[in-house]
Order: structure tokens, then C-alpha cells, then sequence
């Protein structure tokens, strides 16, 4: 895979912040040369032979790196997996969303396996089991204390009973595998993707023994390529299919899945967790990054949510995505491999929403009241059976053809509401409390209001809800997520330009190239402000100007300049910009912990270590608090940097 | 001339000026001189010879048309003045500036047109100015420009910029306040401000939810969740001396906004109005509220010129467009959770309670003036940042 100076920077820094000085050595040296074997790394490292195993032990058991190994010669090559690399940046944010929607033993558990890298099921348990009996004893080391993005400082257990620990663990561990958290590993998991497919390539051709000749066979081929993918695919992921089967027959699953995951008792075993017990304690098991990924996807979005429309309604956005996210196993999957299901969209009812929804939730607050005849009932639930085409660069032209779409099926919208609910839909806080002294259920009530909640999404000029059929919810991820990366370009482009540096990009944006003649008097400023503005914007990257002579002379005052913005340069360069800024904030960490070496040094000592406050004198204390203040913010920086990355380049 | 020409002359001029009307642009094709009844029908050489008359007379304009030769109506008070002209060069100087109309024409253009020599020119310019016939103007477009207008005419809103150029300067303060008007006016319309309590409400909500942390544990600064928040209002709200919060439902007003922002949001808070709102200001409305409230006296705002400022703050970022069925848009503020909950605004500065940031505008490199520089060993880098010195002091 090719990477910039800065992403490669990035992944060897973070390889050597968790796992030191040997592994991030060959993961350089990986990434600059490409894939390498064992004695080609010694030569390029400077290390000897014994080293580099060590080292690569690391890598491999933390899948940073992929190995080959050539079936006639029996050597393996490896080669660096950046992907990889750049996801240990997130096992902060992966633990504590594991942790809010799970609970604490899910944590601990996925703490586990991501220490270990990947494990198997019976050895993640057996430490879960070690790590609960000396959590009773106090002032103990949290284990995730130590970790780099483990945030410490963490209440300790409140249930006092816990009398299986094993069992639950591996009820736990059901309920992740089966919706996808964690995935089973196989010696197909270490092959870079581009052998993976090469081989199961050369698989296929096995058939074809005078080679593809013909559009006929090319066709025959290609089909079987992609059955094979399917298989391949469906093999791994059998064991989650398996456990997702218990789960939804398990008769307490939907209330635990209610109540957010929260703790099972730990008394009796899931049917998922006897079955892991029994048959699958000797299958390795592993993080899966994507479909985490999904989950901090739902997490921004909902944020995203929050801050422009407001908090009630991302509650019910979080319904809508939670809902969505059990059929969705990636952000970006590849349309090859995905089945008709997928190809069409997942889409949800809005009674499914409903029971994702968090009840403790007011959703009655967060919309204004406007009288009826002020509310146009067909607009508002009016069905987009398509979704919007993503063509052409400028938002204005991706609107318009939306809009041209929906005009297609102008006048059908969602009777429900109308038939099911009577004219108190967009009611009056006043018919509001009618209503709940009346005969309708509170579920209904609630239903109600949560709907009001959907179609504003659906109405919001983002676009993060489509209402795509009667009662049927879906969102349409990929343009949504490019407004989303205009929204963060924008910010940053006020930020460090001012209301009138956003003004002329946007205009720029919508309109294509123009000229520096017409944009003063269509931003309605003063010519000279806009020259400074956008030499200054120039300087910066983020526009490009063209020059049209008018004649042969070239002379500057014969030529036409057009100003224009180059979207995908721009989000490239700002995601490369990003990667550079989280490089600094890491380079800046290990400065400021060499220039606190002293104190830092005592804290490592095994006495010192857990209860600072009391052995450490008092000035020394307080560096070592100055310096975790530090330490916080950057690596806090770090994280938000990821946000951008994840925005820009991951979901 | 005799008598038959003369009349139909008459005929023929007073016709056409009833058929055009009171638009004096329009033009007069052969065909729809013919039609007009007052010449003979076929009798196409006395049309010729009264157009030519009235051609002469300057009452009759040509204009050259892509499908061929038309004329165009001049009063009669305006044709007087040709008469007053002595040169040739006065006439076909004069007769390019009344043809360029309120656009004006400029003086190297007419020198183009004429081929004449330029002191020839300046010559026959100064005389018509003496006459008090044409006047130089210039426009907002080109200042450096030479340009000439008839005298008793205005120049073009092109030329003079329409309402945003007072003295051929952007009046941008004048545009900011408009801006402000309408921004207020949109916010307004579009958005429900819940005052009693709503924003009590939306705190309690919040604490309630299992997913953003509880208030109990955000208040320690050292607790992860403090950290990994975006919101750092949560510090400054239990910060907060609490009785100042009871007093700011009648004090937000008089404060700076700046000083209050959190204080207001909890008094009173912005929401979204259901979907199929039908009731968001369109452009139309905006220009009557513009009007009614009478903040351009003197300055009478079109639809279109306040449409310009409404897509100003579109491309601002501050309003967008909702469409209200069928052509009809309307507008409406963004991010509604998050504006202020002022009754005026104005723009650039307080429009939002919460500015929106991501890592990249806090973090220093995000900002710096030398980060194509940065390169560790070089001469700047990050361990000898003083962006980050200050940063993190």
C-alpha cells in the first residue's frame, strides 16, 4: 500500500510508543522497502538475525505486518500492514465504546485481546478469570492503566457478586463475536489483501487449464472469482454467523440488547456462550477494526447530530444507526463481495428504531410547536425511493439531481401517520397532554414523537435520514459522509480565514472556475480584500488559479485567471496535513517526557508505581501531575486529529 | 417635403409611439411599420422615403439587428438636441453616447468606433459638455476609466454598483448591517425559541442519557470523559456561581455576549421546527420585512438585491435553503441547536454559542505559519515549537 512520509511517520511512532524500539525499526524499514524477507530486513536494519524474529513476532502477533510465504521456494516475505498500524491510535476510543455499549466485562475482555493481539478463546478467558480475582484485592494496578490510550482512572467494580466469572466471559464473548466485534482468525487473515485475492485468483484459474480465452469464459471466470470470494468470506465468518443465530433465538437477548448490553448476571450461560465453551475454545480470535469502525461512525454521526440540530433528536439518530449497524459489517465494503441485501441498502422500520431507542429519552423535547395548517404533512413525509446520485463535484448540481429524482415521485409520501395517528401528529403541546389522558398507549405517544425526529433528519439538508418507504428508514452513507467532510474543510477554511475566506471557497465550490472579476461583486466585496484573501488562500492550498491568455503577448493584463477549487487535492492534502500534525503532537510527547525523564523514571519503579501520591515528595509529585496534564491534552489532540482522519478517510 | 410626406410623417411617428407604448425600447421592424395602416399598403417606397425623413429628423433611431434593419422611437424632446449641434464629429460622438444609453460609453471605445484623431475628439467631448448635453461619470467596474452619459440621465445599477456603492465605494458596513437584518430575520422564522426552561431541559436530558457522561462524573477534570469530551462548557458551567444563573433570564440581554455565552444557552434554547414546516422566510418576505422595518431609507432594496445577501450567507454558512414545495425556497438557519438565542445578530461574531472546531483548528499545526517547514532536525520542529510552548503552558 502506498503511504506519505507523514502516515509512514506516524504508524513507526506509534508501533514504538506501545510496543518500542525493535518492532518500529522493522516497521520503518518495512514500509520504506516494501515487503521483505527475514534476511533482506537484517541487511537493511542493521540487526542481526535473532533480532529481527523477535521483532517480527511482535508484528505478527499485533497483525502489523503481513506474511507470504511463496509455496515453491518456502520463503515467507512480510510486508508492512499500515491500516493496522494506524488503528492502534484508536484502541482508546474502540475500548470506550465497547465500554458504554457493552459494559465493563466486554472492556476488559476486548482489553484482553488487544493486548494479546489475537488469542484464543479459552486464553482470554483464563485471564479475564486471573484478572477479576486480584481486581478484589485492593490497590491493584488496573490493566488498562498502562495502556497508551487506556484512560485510567476507572471507578472499580460496584457488583460485589460475581460468582462465574469464566461463564460470563464467555457469554460476552458470544454476544461480540456474533455481532461482529471480534472475528475468528485464519491463515487467510495474515495475507496481505492483494495476495489474498491474487491466490484465490490462482485458485480459479486452476479450472480454466488452457487459460481465459473469449468473453464467454472471461464472463465464467468472473463469476466464479466472486463465488469463491463469497465462500471464502462466508467461511470466516461462520462462527458469527453461528453465535448471531443463538442470540436472536435467545429468549433474554432482546432485553439485555434493551438495556444497552448492561451486565449479565453471569449466573446461567447463554446458549452462545455453552457453545463457544464447548466446541470453539481452541478458535483464535482477533479485534475487528471495521466493524468498529462502524460504531465510531455512529457515534460521529450522532455528535454531528447534536451540534446542528440538536440533542433529542441525535438520540433518536443513534436509534436509527444502532438499528442500521447490526446489518452493516464495514464502512466501505467492497461491492464485489457484498450480497443483493447490501447492494440495495439496509433499511429499517421505524419500530425497529423504536426499540433501539434509549427509553429514558424525552422525545416529545427538542422540536419546536408550530400550528397545523402551518405544517405540510405530504412534504414532510414525502418518500425518496432513490437515493441521491453522488456525480458531478459541486453540492449544488448533487442537490439538484436529487431533487429531480424526488419530482419523479412527487406525490407519494407515507400515509401512516395520517391513518394511524389522526391530526395529533404535529400537535400543539396542548394536544399534546390530550393525548396521553386519552386511550393512546405511551408507546405509541412516544412513537409518534420519535417519528417527528426521523422525518426532520430526513428533512435536514445533510440528508442523514432517507425515508425510503412507507415506515421504512435508511441512510445513505457515502454522500452523506461528504458533506461531512466539506462540514470539518469549512471549519478548518473559517477557522484560519475568516467569513469571507469561506465565502469565496464555497462560491467557488458551487460555481466551478471564475474569474477574478465576477467574485467581488457576487461576495459583495471590495476587490482589493478579495485579491489579499485569496493569495492568502493560495498560499495555503486550498485554491488553484489558472491562467487563460488572451492573446500571444501573455501579458498579465491580457489574461483571464480563474480561480478554482481542487476538491480532492485539497482533502488529500489536509488529511496528509493531519497525519503531520498527530506525528508533532507524538514527537512533542517524547520531548517533553525526555525533558521529565527524572521524575518519570522514579514513577516507573515497581514500589512507586499505583500509589504516587504517597510515596513521591511533593514537588515531584506535582511535576509528575503537570506532566500527565500534558501528556492528556496531546495524546487528547491526538484523538481528535484521528476524528479528521477517520472523517476524511475512513468511513 | 410636401404636404402628403408631412402628414404621414406625423401619422406615421404618433402611431408608432402609441404602439410602443411608453417602453422606448422598442423596436420597429419594416413589416410592423407596414402594419401600423398608416402608409399605403405595397407602397414600400414612400415607407422608405418617410423613414428616411424621419431618420434625418433623428425621431427615428436605426438599429441593426441579426435578421436585419429596425428602428427605435426618439422623443422628440431628444431629437431637438441633436439640432443644437454644429460638427459632424459632434453628432456621431454625440449619437454613440445616446445610443449607449445609461450604460455610458467610453471615451477610448468612441474614439475606436469614430477612427477620428483623439484631439478631434476631446474637442467635439468639450463642446457637447458645454452644451450641457453629455456629462463624464465613472464606474464602480473600472474607475480609471473615461466615461460618458447623456446629461440628463443616471448612470446604470451596473455602473454605479446599485445600493452597495455609496460614492463608487463598497459601503460594507452597510452590508454587514443588512446581513445582520436579515440573518435575524431568517433565525427568527425559522427556528422555535423555547424560553421557559427548555434549556433546564435539555441539561437534565443530557445527564439522563447512558451514552453522554453522567454530571457527576464530569465535573472532576481529571475524569476521562471530562477529557475526551468536546464540551467544555461542562467546566465553566459548574464553575459558574449559581446565582448569577437564576438572574440571566432578565440580565443575557444587557450582557456582552461574549462574557454569557453558556449562561444563556441555559436559560433559553433554540429548537428545529417539525418537518413540512411551511413557514420559513422566503426571499420575498425578507425584502417586505427589509422594507417594513425601513432599515435602508433612501436605499430601496429589490428582491434581487436582497436575494444577493441571502446567498452571501448561504455561502457564509450561516443559512440554507429548505425548499417549501414546488419553486418556492425558503430559509432557515443552521446548526439551530447551536445559535444564539439572540433576537439580533450580527454577523462574524456571535452568531453561535459554540463555535464549531475540529482537531485540526486546535491543535497549533493547524495554524502555523511554517508548517510546510516543520521537519524534525530542521529548523523548526516540534520539540523547539514555540506555537506549542504557548500552547501547552
Amino acid at each position: 500500500m502506498l503511504v506519505t512520509k507523514n502516515a509512514a511517520e506516524l504508524c513507526v511512532l506509534l508501533v514504538n510508543e506501545l510496543y518500542g524500539q525493535l518492532p518500529s525499526r522493522l516497521m520503518a524499514t518495512l514500509i520504506s522497502k516494501g515487503r521483505l524477507t527475514v534476511p533482506h530486513l537484517a541487511h537493511h536494519t542493521s540487526l542481526n538475525h535473532r533480532q529481527v524474529r523477535h521483532g517480527i513476532v511482535v508484528l505478527v502477533q499485533q497483525s502489523l505486518v503481513f506474511t507470504f510465504t511463496d509455496q515453491d521456494s518456502a520463503v515467507t516475505y512480510y510486508e508492512a500492514n499500515v491500516d493496522g498500524a494506524y488503528n492502534l491510535i484508536r484502541t482508546g476510543k474502540i475500548l470506550d465504546m465497547i465500554d458504554t455499549k457493552f459494559g465493563r466485562p466486554a472492556k476488559l475482555l476486548v482489553h484482553d485481546v488487544l493486548l494479546l493481539g489475537h488469542a484464543e478463546i479459552a486464553e482470554v478467558v483464563r485471564r479475564y478469570k486471573g484478572e477479576r480475582t486480584s481486581q478484589k484485592k485492593p490497590g491493584d494496578v488496573d490493566p488498562c492503566r498502562n495502556h497508551v490510550n487506556g484512560d485510567g482512572a476507572l471507578s472499580p467494580f460496584t457488583d460485589s457478586e460475581e460468582p462465574d466469572p469464566a461463564g460470563e466471559a464467555y457469554n460476552v464473548l458470544a454476544q461480540l463475536i456474533g455481532l461482529g466485534f471480534l472475528e475468528s482468525v485464519s491463515t487467510m487473515t495474515y495475507q496481505s489483501p492483494q495476495d489474498f485475492k491474487s491466490t484465490v485468483e490462482q485458485d480459479v484459474l486452476k479450472d480454466f487449464p488452457n487459460g481465459v480465452r473469449g468473453s464467454k469464459q472471461a464472463s465464467e471466470y468472473d463469476t466464479r472469482l466472486r463465488e469463491r470470494m463469497r465462500e471464502i468470506r462466508a467461511e470466516r465468518t461462520s462462527l458469527k454467523r453461528e453465535l448471531e443465530m443463538k442470540i436472536e433465538f435467545e429468549p433474554s437477548a432482546k432485553r439485555r440488547k434493551l438495556l444497552n448490553g448492561g451486565a449479565s448476571n453471569g449466573l446461567t450461560l447463554t446458549s452462545g456462550g455453552y457453545w463457544l465453551r464447548d466446541q470453539e475454545g481452541h478458535t483464535v480470535i482477533r479485534l475487528n477494526y471495521e466493524k468498529c469502525l462502524v460504531e465510531l461512525r455512529n457515534q460521529k454521526l450522532a455528535e454531528q447530530v447534536e451540534d446542528l440540530i440538536g440533542d433529542t433528536t441525535a438520540h433518536v439518530y443513534r436509534a436509527v444507526l444502532s438499528a442500521l449497524s447490526r446489518k452493516i459489517s464495514g464502512c466501505q465494503a467492497d461491492p464485489s463481495t457484498m450480497t443483493d441485501d447490501e447492494l440495495m441498502g439496509v433499511r429499517v422500520k421505524t419500530g425497529e428504531v423504536y426499540e433501539h431507542l434509549n427509553p429514558s429519552v424525552d422525545v416529545s423535547a427538542g422540536i419546536g410547536t408550530a400550528s397545523e395548517d402551518e405544517i405540510d404533512i405530504r412534504r414532510a413525509e414525502k418518500i425518496r425511493r432513490y437515493p441521491p446520485e453522488t456525480k458531478g463535484s459541486s453540492l449544488r448540481a448533487t442537490l439538484e439531481e436529487g431533487d429531480e429524482l424526488m419530482a419523479s415521485d412527487d406525490e407519494d409520501y407515507d400515509h401512516s401517520a395520517e391513518t394511524g395517528n389522526g391530526s395529533a401528529v404535529n400537535g400543539s403541546r396542548e394536544s399534546k397532554a390530550d393525548v396521553v389522558n386519552g386511550d393512546v398507549s405511551p408507546r405509541s405517544y412516544r412513537l409518534r414523537w420519535m417519528r417527528q425526529h426521523l422525518l426532520i433528519l430526513a428533512e435536514s439538508k445533510q440528508g442523514f435520514v432517507r425515508h425510503c418507504g412507507s415506515d421504512e428508514w435508511t441512510v445513505d452513507f457515502s454522500p452523506l459522509l461528504q458533506h461531512l467532510r466539506y462540514l470539518e474543510l469549512d471549519t478548518m477554511i473559517e477557522e484560519t480565514f475568516g467569513r469571507q475566506g469561506l465565502r469565496l471557497t464555497r462560491i467557488l465550490r458551487e460555481k466551478g472556475k471564475i474569474d477574478d472579476k465576477t467574485l467581488p461583486t457576487m461576495a459583495l466585496m471590495r476587490k482589493p480584500d478579495v485579491h489579499v484573501k485569496m493569495a492568502e488562500m493560495e498560499m495555503a492550498g486550498f485554491l488553484d488559479v489558472q491562467e487563460v491568455p488572451r492573446d500571444n503577448n501573455r501579458a498579465a493584463n491580457r489574461t483571464i485567471f480563474f480561480w478554482f477549487f481542487d476538491e480532492e487535492r485539497t482533502l488529500k492534502r489536509t488529511l496528509d496535513n493531519t497525519y503531520k500534525s498527530m506525528v508533532r503532537c507524538l514527537q512533542r510527547l517524547e520531548v517533553e517526557r525526555r525533558k521529565k525523564r527524572n521524575v518519570l523514571s522514579v514513577t516507573e519503579r515497581k514500589d512507586v508505581k499505583g500509589m504516587e501520591e504517597e510515596k513521591l515528595r511533593g514537588d515531584v509529585y506535582n511535576e509528575y501531575i503537570q506532566f500527565l496534564e500534558l501528556e492528556k491534552k496531546l495524546l487528547g489532540q491526538v484523538s481528535r486529529l484521528d476524528d479528521l482522519v477517520a472523517i476524511f478517510r475512513d468511513f | 417635403m410636401d404636404e402628403d410626406t408631412s402628414t404621414l410623417k406625423t401619422q406615421l411617428y404618433s402611431s408608432c409611439e402609441e404602439t410602443a407604448n411608453g417602453d422606448p425600447g422598442k423596436l420597429f421592424t419594416q413589416e410592423d411599420l407596414m402594419a401600423l395602416d398608416v402608409i399605403p399598403p405595397k407602397d414600400v417606397k414612400k415607407l422608405l422615403k418617410i423613414i428616411q425623413v424621419l431618420t434625418d429628423e433623428r425621431l427615428f433611431a436605426p438599429v441593426y439587428m441579426p435578421s436585419g434593419l429596425a428602428w427605435r422611437l426618439r422623443p422628440q424632446a431628444e431629437a431637438a438636441k441633436y439640432k443644437l449641434l454644429t460638427t459632424s464629429d459632434q453628432v456621431m460622438a454625440y449619437e454613440i453616447i445616446d445610443n449607449a444609453g445609461a450604460e455610458g460609453a467610453w471615451q477610448q471605445d468612441i474614439k475606436r468606433r469614430l477612427n477620428v484623431q483623439d484631439h478631434a475628439l476631446r474637442k467635439a467631448l468639450k463642446e457637447l459638455e458645454a452644451k450641457r448635453l453629455v456629462v463624464q461619470f465613472t464606474t464602480v467596474e473600472n474607475t480609471s476609466k473615461k466615461m460618458w452619459i447623456k446629461a440628463n440621465i443616471k448612470p446604470s445599477s451596473r455602473a454605479t454598483g446599485g445600493p452597495w456603492y455609496t460614492d463608487q465605494f463598497l459601503d460594507e458596513a452597510f452590508i454587514e448591517a443588512l446581513q445582520g437584518v436579515v440573518m435575524s430575520f431568517i433565525k427568527n422564522r425559522g427556528s422555535y425559541l423555547s424560553k421557559s426552561g427548555g434549556g433546564g431541559g435539555a441539561d437534565r436530558r443530557r445527564s439522563l442519557s447512558p451514552v453522554v457522561p453522567k454530571k457527576g462524573v464530569i465535573n472532576g477534570s481529571s475524569s476521562p470523559a471530562a477529557l475526551k469530551s468536546k464540551k467544555r462548557t461542562a467546566d465553566a458551567i459548574s464553575t459558574s456561581d449559581p446565582t448569577t444563573t437564576t438572574t440571566t433570564t432578565t440580565t443575557s440581554i444587557d450582557l456582552p455576549p461574549s462574557s454569557s455565552p453558556h449562561k444563556s444557552r441555559r436559560t433559553a434554547v433554540r429548537l428545529p421546527l417539525p418537518a413540512g414546516y411551511t413557514e420559513y422566510a422566503t426571499t420575498e418576505e425578507i425584502t417586505a420585512g427589509i422594507q417594513a422595518a425601513e432599515v435602508a431609507k433612501g436605499q430601496p432594496l429589490k428582491r434581487e438585491h436582497v436575494q444577493e445577501l441571502i446567498d452571501v450567507l448561504v455561502w457564509d454558512n450561516r443559512v440554507e435553503e429548505v425548499r417549501l414545495g414546488g419553486h418556492v425556497v425558503g430559509y432557515r438557519a443552521v446548526r439551530v441547536a447551536k445559535q444564539s438565542t439572540a433576537l439580533d445578530s450580527r454577523p462574524g461574531t456571535d452568531d453561535f454559542w459554540e463555535p464549531r472546531s475540529n482537531g485540526l483548528t486546535t491543535v497549533p499545526c493547524g495554524r502555523c505559519p511554517v508548517f510546510d517547514l516543520c521537519e524534525e532536525g530542521g529548523p523548526v520542529w516540534a520539540g523547539g515549537c514555540e506555537y506549542f510552548d504557548q500552547w501547552l503552558a
